[in-house]
C-alpha cells in the first residue's frame, strides 16, 4: 500500500483563533485593509479565504466570510473589505474596528478558488470592485516568488477613485515582468481617461484576454451579475468550463 | 471581498466552505457534486449557496435542485443531502 500523507491521514481541523488588529490602512474611500497578528496562524494558499466571527455582549453571533489579500509569503494576514450595505460584520469589520481591536476568525478556508505558482498559466484575472482582494493575493504571490507566468488583471471599478490597490496594481504593472493591467470604469471616469468604459462583456474577455488555445487558467470574483455574465462569456468563446474558477458575493453595483 | 450570506443574495459554494469543515475532515470547495435531479456535476465552490446565518444551502446552477442543506441549531447540526447523487474528493486535497 502506498504510503499516505500526514495531512491526508490527520487533517487540521478548523478552530476558531483570536487575530488582533494590528494595524488599519485606508484603500479607498469605501475600501481599508485590516493587518492582524494571529498566533499559530498555519499558513494559506492565494486565493483562500477566513470566517469572521463576531458576538455582542448578549451573546448573539454574527458570522462572514472575507478573502485573504496579503500572499502566503507575508509576515502578516491581510483582510481588505469594502463597505456594503447594512450587514451585520462588515459595517464593524471596514468602518469601526481599531488598532488592537481582537475578534475570531478561522481558517484558511477552500481549495477551489486557488492559485500557486506551480499551477502556471498563463493567468487570466477577472475582478469587480472588492472582488480584486482574492486575485490581488495571487497577483502579490506571483510577485514573490518571482514567478514569469504571463497574467492579465481586467478589473471593472465604479471610479477611479474606487479602484482597491491601485498603486500597487501600476507598480506591478510597471515591472515589466509579464502583468499586463486594464481597467474598466463603469460610472466615473476622470478627465482625459482613455481607458474602457463598460460592464465587462464577451468582446471586451476575448480583446483582453487570451484565446482558448493558450489554455488560460481563469479566476473570476465580484458580485454575482458580473461574475455570472463573465463566466458566460468565457465559456461562449471557448474556454474550457474546468479552468474557469468563479467566487460571487451579494449584489453590490461595480 | 466579503460573503454575506444573508437573505436571498446568491453566494456560492466557496462561502459554504467553513461551514463544511465543521463535518468534514477536508476541504469540500473542489470535491465535486452530482445534482440528484439533473445529473449535472459541479465543484462545489461553484454552486449556488442560499445559506443564511442558520448555515448553508447548496443548489445546482442548471437546475435549482437543492443538492445539500446543512442546518445549526442549538441543539446540533443537520445535513441533508437528498439532493446529491453522488461526492468525489480528489485524492491530493487539503
Amino acid at each position: 500500500m502506498p504510503a499516505i500523507s500526514a495531512t491526508a491521514v490527520a487533517p487540521r481541523r478548523l478552530q476558531w483563533m483570536t487575530a488582533t488588529v494590528r494595524d488599519v490602512v485606508d484603500e479607498t474611500p469605501r475600501a481599508r485593509s485590516l493587518v492582524l497578528d494571529v498566533p499559530d496562524w498555519p499558513g494559506h494558499r492565494a486565493g483562500q479565504h477566513v470566517d469572521v466571527r463576531l458576538t455582542a455582549e448578549d451573546g448573539y453571533r454574527a458570522q462572514r466570510s472575507y478573502s485573504i489579500a496579503s500572499a502566503p509569503a507575508a509576515a502578516t494576514l491581510t483582510l481588505t473589505i469594502e463597505r456594503i450595505g447594512e450587514g451585520e460584520v462588515s459595517p464593524y469589520l471596514a468602518g469601526e474596528a481599531r488598532k488592537g481591536d481582537q475578534f475570531e476568525l478561522r481558517g484558511p478556508i477552500g481549495g477551489y478558488f486557488i492559485w500557486t505558482p506551480d499551477l502556471g498559466g498563463p493567468l487570466f484575472l477577472v475582478a469587480g470592485g472588492s472582488g480584486i482582494v482574492p486575485l490581488m493575493a495571487m497577483l502579490r504571490q506571483r510577485a514573490a516568488a518571482m514567478s514569469t507566468v504571463p497574467a492579465t488583471l481586467l478589473y471593472s471599478s465604479r471610479s477611479h477613485d474606487d479602484i482597491i490597490f491601485r498603486a500597487e496594481l501600476e507598480t506591478l504593472a510597471g515591472q515589466g515582468r509579464g502583468f499586463k493591467l486594464v481597467h474598466t470604469l463603469t460610472r466615473e471616469r476622470p478627465a482625459g481617461w482613455r481607458g474602457l468604459t463598460r460592464r465587462i462583456d464577451r468582446a471586451m474577455l476575448e480583446s483582453v484576454g487570451y484565446p482558448p488555445k493558450a489554455s488560460p487558467r481563469i479566476f473570476v470574483c465580484g458580485p454575482t451579475p458580473l461574475v455570472e455574465a463573465a463566466a458566460r462569456g468565457l465559456r461562449d468563446i471557448g474556454h474550457e468550463p474546468h479552468l474557469i474558477k468563479t467566487e460571487r458575493f451579494g449584489p453590490t453595483g461595480t | 471581498m466579503s460573503m454575506d450570506g444573508q437573505g436571498e443574495a446568491p453566494l456560492d459554494g466557496n462561502a459554504a466552505g467553513g461551514r463544511l469543515r465543521e463535518l468534514f475532515a477536508l476541504d469540500m470547495t473542489a470535491a465535486e457534486i452530482v445534482c440528484d435531479g439533473c445529473g449535472a456535476v459541479a465543484e462545489i465552490g461553484a454552486v449556488g449557496d442560499y445559506g443564511g446565518a442558520m448555515g448553508a444551502v447548496l443548489r445546482c446552477v442548471h437546475c435549482d435542485t437543492v443538492l445539500l442543506r446543512l442546518t445549526h441549531t442549538p441543539a446540533g447540526l443537520w445535513l441533508d443531502m437528498r439532493g446529491t447523487r453522488r461526492l468525489f474528493v480528489a485524492a491530493v486535497s487539503s
